[in-house]
């Protein structure tokens, strides 16, 4: 299936970037996904949430993409969060450990 | 006795998703549960996206994917004639650790049941990738 990154920014009690990911993030589209998060980002610092809902696939690729994002923005204060991953998305999440650091609440500003 | 499947695929990132369809269905068709596919599914993408990223010219020479099905055991090959790399200077990641690259072969041996790399710089490099049927 192929990638839709549909981003957006939230301004309530705080602001933050919520991007819905749909379909699947491999190595023939990791630069889109990049490209959307520093798009986002450029335009406004701030959390990015990442809305995993209906996101079927992704690949050390697309971890790469989210662990490069979260490395330009930590010195900054903020963080990236991963909700709702699928339980296959979960597993990968899970092997690499990357769930300690982008499926915790507080890793956000 | 056992079923081959072999697929020549250009080392271009476009294609990995092909083979990725490609195995599963066969992994599926085997009577690999649900879980056993998905683990398939992404060990099989992760060892072509190593031809495509770190291949010294993958575009040009293209990659061979073999699937070979055996009564108790699924047995995956990516084989490339793409340079090889020193396997010997691949380093894990520790826990904590992040790293932008490298997680690929983690991964792989973390969800196949048997994984081996046979590289050699100038030539190319090959993936074995085993996974047991736990009830057939």
């Amino acid at each position: 299936m192929a990638l839709s990154v549909e981003s957006r920014l939230i301004i309530n009690e705080r602001e933050y970037w919520e991007v819905k990911l749909r379909g699947d993030v491999d190595i023939a589209n990791a630069a889109d996904f990049r490209a959307a998060l520093r798009e986002a980002y450029f335009e406004k610092p701030a959390d990015i949430i990442i809305d995993a809902s209906e996101l079927s696939y992704i690949d050390s690729t697309g971890l790469g993409v989210i662990i490069g994002a979260y490395g330009r923005m930590r010195d900054k204060g903020h963080g990236i969060l991963i909700e709702n991953p699928k339980a296959n998305v979960k597993k990968l999440l899970n092997i690499t450990s990357l769930d300690k650091i982008f499926c915790q609440e507080e890793v956000l500003a | 006795m056992s079923d081959t499947l072999r697929l020549f695929v250009p080392g271009k990132p476009e294609y990995v998703r092909a083979v990725r369809m490609a195995v599963s269905a066969v992994a599926s068709g085997a009577g690999f549960d649900v879980e056993a596919v998905e683990d398939i599914k992404v060990a099989v993408s992760e060892a072509c996206a190593n031809v495509v990223c770190h291949g010294a010219n993958p575009q040009h020479t293209g990659y061979e994917v073999s699937c070979v099905l055996f009564d108790d055991r699924l047995v995956i090959r990516v084989i490339d004639q793409a340079g090889g790399y020193d396997a010997g200077r691949y380093k894990e990641p520790e826990a904590g650790e992040l790293r932008e690259g490298g997680l690929g072969i983690f991964i792989i041996k973390a969800l196949m049941d048997e994984v081996s790399i046979d590289s050699e710089i100038g030539k190319g490099t090959l993936i074995q990738m085993i996974k047991r049927h736990s009830i057939r």
